[in-house]
């Protein structure tokens, strides 16, 4: 059981900074997990936990000791890599006592650890097999039972599920975190897939260019986005934002949050156009709408408009967010949200 | 009509084909035949393949000639502490080269493949009178040092190194193990077709090697196989051609039987060190 | 602490020690110091009467017809031993890599390469034999067909011939394998597209087979040229540079004088190894522009 906490961080890789006066803290017991596109810096952050690239200045903690001078194997982490990286020349069991036998655990005792945890991921039946011999699947199990048997107090993750199927992944992903809930341990789990991270975190750090951009439970991101990235980065398919045309400010709102009518309707937002695309995906459908100004995307949970058939999309003021020139969420008791909100009424009406 | 002409063509193929194994074979029978003669026959004229009667005792003679245990303890002691050291020198280098970044690493390694440039042809000269000052040129010694650093194969298992992914060496770091454990447990076990590329190099070239020896040996005592066998030429005489090859083929014995049983993976081992 | 942060940066420089220790010692400085000896006039008994004498051994050398004796016959050797093993090499693997007769095949390809695994003075010992002028057998097939008999080594004018055309039977075999490797290697639908565009046979080797395997065949060049440039080891046993030094080569010339006059020789060995340098800095030069890699 172990908090990590960064102060005042810095990561260069030769002449590039890539993560600078970084703070954060991450909870004990929790299931964080870092999202952001590629190269934001979420997989250096991971690394700096673990001590294979360490930070250039600043202090890494865990359990509220600076780990800044102890070496990756003493720090009580456990990293399981997206390519797994199973020592191919070792069997199962091998492979899973390698850590133990550094640690210079006894024969029984490691006998007993790897027989408990592989019956935990279900590899019993394989500890004599070399990793060629195993499916995608096991392999993955492999790498958790390696990480799991060290008992760590950090459980860090790296895009573990990305070169499994997509039937496995949804599979895996139950998994992991049942697996959270049983071993009780921080996890930090690294991920590009915003589904991924939705579904299985406490809390989720949200990156961009190697800064935070907000740091909150799932429901809270998806919620109250702190800023256009956050909005633009979170749900299927993303917030709809587009220009205000006021103060370089930008209206947005959820595909999910508007209404799709044939006739003219008294919503606070209206807008006119014709749909362009339509994606049927079974209990939902999603509209491409296309009209003078803006082109949105519409999920509506009923099929029942055609393409090319003219439709208007209303959207009620409480689903509305704006954002403000420096790309932060106006809140909605702030100054200027009630004109904002009378503006975007107005620009509708002309 | 037709399938007739194919099958001369095949069979003019087929016949081809022979000819050109034939002339790459029968020097090597004819060297085994020549080691089972009688001195006459091998001066009749025209000459015949096979000996009337096997003549066994010539291996004996070939032997008796000159110290020929010495010489083959010696090829031996050679060929297997030069592998032993090229393996333990050239592992921990490999490593280095292949996953560590450090300063001066790039002229380092230019230094390495430099050396792997420079001729032991011209540079033997200094080497002996080195050698000669350390005062181990009556030792096998100088047969074995100057090889302790095989550049061609530093080379070699680096590029091999360089293709484990590192997140292996990253995940056993995380096990807590030892660079040095990383090294022996994970790395070695992983390039085991690498090593024994350049191990069976390093043997063919070094059991064959005939120049180091002639310019770095003054005696008998630590002189190798090759060497031997070249000296029979003076001690048999020119024209005692069954016993030359007798001891001729005392020498190639090893290696050809070797090759006989795995000539696939030697092939390929050479040709692999060839082509990367 | 900070004793770890040390070790680590340390450890990449300690595990390169022994080699790099090793590569100095009998590599590098050896370079240096022949280069020192070629200006000396050496006395191997008595190193304390050796002396400096300037350019002396290089003057010398130049003023030495013996020199330019070794010096051409290792260019003729180079040139003939390189450009026919290359050919015969490249016949061979395009024969080789026919679809037909896979058992023939394999068994030419271990056949071909067999001698490049054997020790030369072995190779060179049994072509002696086979080379004798009175009652070998290659004279005897030459009076099989009806031509006259050569005297082979023992000639001066043959014998120079005779060392190419153990050399070359020595090495053409691995060279055609490795040019086999680069042929197997060409993906096939390249060759049905070009089937595809109609081109004929000696247009597809001329303009694709040929510059798919052009970094073999440049490794090949450059590994063979030096090689040769250091011919020694037939030469040494197959004829001991004759005979009337018609098969004197530069390391034998070295060879010769290494222990007599130490200086000169290494004079002759910095001559050679500026020459095996330029060789190497040209072939790169001229080369690298026109091979096509992948």
């Amino acid at each position: 059981m172990a908090s990590i906490e960064f102060k005042k961080v810095t990561k260069s890789f030769g002449d590039s900074t890539v993560i600078e006066d970084l703070d954060l803290m991450i909870e004990d017991g929790k299931f964080t997990v870092l999202v952001g596109p590629s190269g934001c810096g979420k997989t250096t952050l991971l690394r700096m936990i673990a001590g294979l690239d360490p930070q250039t200045s600043g202090a890494v903690l865990i359990d509220g000791k600076d780990v800044s001078h102890t070496a990756p194997g003493q720090r009580g982490v456990a990293l399981v890599f997206q390519n797994y990286a199973i020592y191919p020349t070792m069997s199962v069991r091998e492979n899973i006592e390698f850590g133990l036998k550094n640690n210079k655990v006894s024969k029984e005792e490691r006998k007993e650890l790897v027989e408990s945890i592989s019956a935990t991921v279900g590899l019993s039946d394989y500890l004599d097999r070399k990793p060629s011999t195993l499916s995608g699947g096991q392999r993955q199990r492999v790498a958790l039972a390696r990480a799991m048997v060290k008992k760590p107090a950090v459980f860090l993750m790296d895009e573990p599920l990305s070169n499994l199927d997509a039937k496995l992944r949804v599979h895996m992903r139950i998994e992991l975190i049942e697996l959270h809930k049983k071993l009780g341990s921080t996890f930090v789990y690294v991920t590009h897939d915003q589904v991924e991270a939705m579904s299985m975190a406490d809390t989720i750090v949200l990156m961009n260019k190697g800064e935070i951009q907000q740091e909150a439970s799932p429901d809270t991101i998806y919620r109250e986005p702190n800023n256009l990235f956050t909005a633009q980065f979170v749900g299927v398919p993303p917030m709809n934002t587009a220009p205000l045309g006021k103060d370089g400010a930008s209206f947005g709102f959820r595909p999910e949050s508007a209404a799709l009518t044939r006739s003219a309707t008294d919503a606070w937002f209206q807008y006119k156009g014709v749909i362009m695309t339509r994606e049927m995906l079974g209990s939902e459908t999603i509209y491409h709408v296309k009209g003078d100004r803006y082109t949105f995307m519409i999920k509506c949970y009923e099929d029942l408009f055609a393409v090319d058939e003219p439709v208007y999309v209303g959207v009620p003021a409480d689903k509305l967010f704006f954002f403000g020139a420096d790309e932060k969420r106006i809140a909605k008791n702030a100054p200027g949200y009630q004109a904002y909100l009378d503006w975007l009424r107005r620009q509708v009406d002309e | 009509m037709h399938s007739k002409w194919r099958l001369i063509q095949s069979g003019t193929s087929y016949t081809l084909k022979g000819v050109v194994l034939l002339i790459f074979i029968f020097p090597f029978l004819w060297m085994i035949m020549t080691a089972l003669k009688t001195f006459p026959e091998t001066m009749v004229f025209p000459p015949r393949l096979l000996p009337a009667m096997p003549q066994w005792s010539n291996f004996v003679t070939a032997m008796q000639s000159g110290p020929f245990v010495t010489y083959t303890i010696n090829s031996v002691i050679v060929t297997v502490s030069i592998i032993i050291l090229q393996m333990v020198i050239m592992i921990p280098a490999a490593y280095a080269f292949a996953k560590y970044k450090f300063k001066g690493q790039p002229l380092l390694f230019a230094l390495v493949l430099l050396a792997f440039m420079i001729p032991g042809q011209v540079t033997f000269i200094p080497v002996y009178l080195m050698l000669a000052d350390w005062g181990i040129i009556h030792t096998l010694l100088p047969q074995i040092l100057p090889f302790a650093a095989n550049a061609f194969g530093i080379f070699l298992l680096r590029q091999y190194f360089m293709q484990v992914p590192t997140e292996i060496i990253e995940s056993a770091r995380l096990d807590n193990a030892s660079e040095f454990k990383i090294m022996l447990k994970i790395m070695v076990p992983m390039s085991v077709p690498a090593l024994a590329t350049i191990g069976l190099f390093s043997f063919v070239s070094h059991w064959n090697d005939y120049f180091w020896p002639l310019v770095m040996t003054d005696s008998m005592n630590v002189r190798p196989l090759t060497i031997g066998i070249a000296m029979l030429r003076e001690t048999e005489g020119i024209s005692n051609w069954n016993i030359i090859m007798a001891g001729n083929v005392v020498l190639v014995l090893p290696i050809l039987l070797a090759y006989l049983f795995s000539s696939k993976q030697i092939v390929k081992a050479f040709v692999y060190s060839g082509i990367k | 602490m900070n004793r770890r942060k040390i070790w680590e940066t340390l450890r990449p420089y300690v595990m390169i020690l022994p080699a790099m220790l090793a590569i100095l010692c009998f590599v590098i400085y050896p370079v240096f110091y022949l280069l020192k000896l070629s200006f000396y006039k050496y006395n191997l008994l008595n190193k304390a009467k050796s002396k400096f004498v300037g350019v002396d051994n290089y003057e010398q050398l130049f003023a030495k017809d013996e020199f330019y004796t070794a010096l051409t016959n290792t260019v003729w050797y180079t040139i003939a031993t390189v450009s026919l093993t290359m050919l015969i090499a490249l016949l061979l693997a395009l024969w080789i890599n026919q679809k037909k007769g896979k058992k023939i095949n394999a068994l030419l390809q271990a056949g071909i390469f067999t001698p490049h695994i054997i020790s030369i003075v072995s190779i060179a010992l049994v072509w002696m034999l086979l080379m004798d002028p009175n009652h070998g057998i290659l004279n005897f097939l030459l009076k099989l067909v009806g031509l006259p008999p050569s005297k082979w080594l023992q000639s001066s004018s043959t014998s120079m011939m005779s060392v190419i055309l153990v050399s070359i039977w020595h090495g053409v075999g691995y060279y055609a394998l490795i040019i086999l490797a680069a042929l197997k290697s060409v993906p096939p639908t390249i060759y049905e597209a070009a089937a595809l565009d109609n081109a004929s046979r000696f247009k597809t080797f001329y303009k694709i087979t040929l510059p798919m395997i052009s970094p073999q065949l440049f490794f090949i060049l450059i590994i063979m040229t030096i090689g040769s440039f250091k011919v020694f080891d037939t030469v040494r046993i197959m004829t001991g540079g004759g005979p009337n030094n018609s098969t004197s080569t530069l390391v034998y010339h070295i060879y010769e004088y290494r222990s007599n006059n130490l200086g000169y020789a290494s004079a002759t060995g910095i001559v050679l190894m500026v020459i095996i340098a330029i060789l190497t800095f040209v072939y790169f030069r001229m080369l690298s522009k026109k091979i096509h890699y992948q």
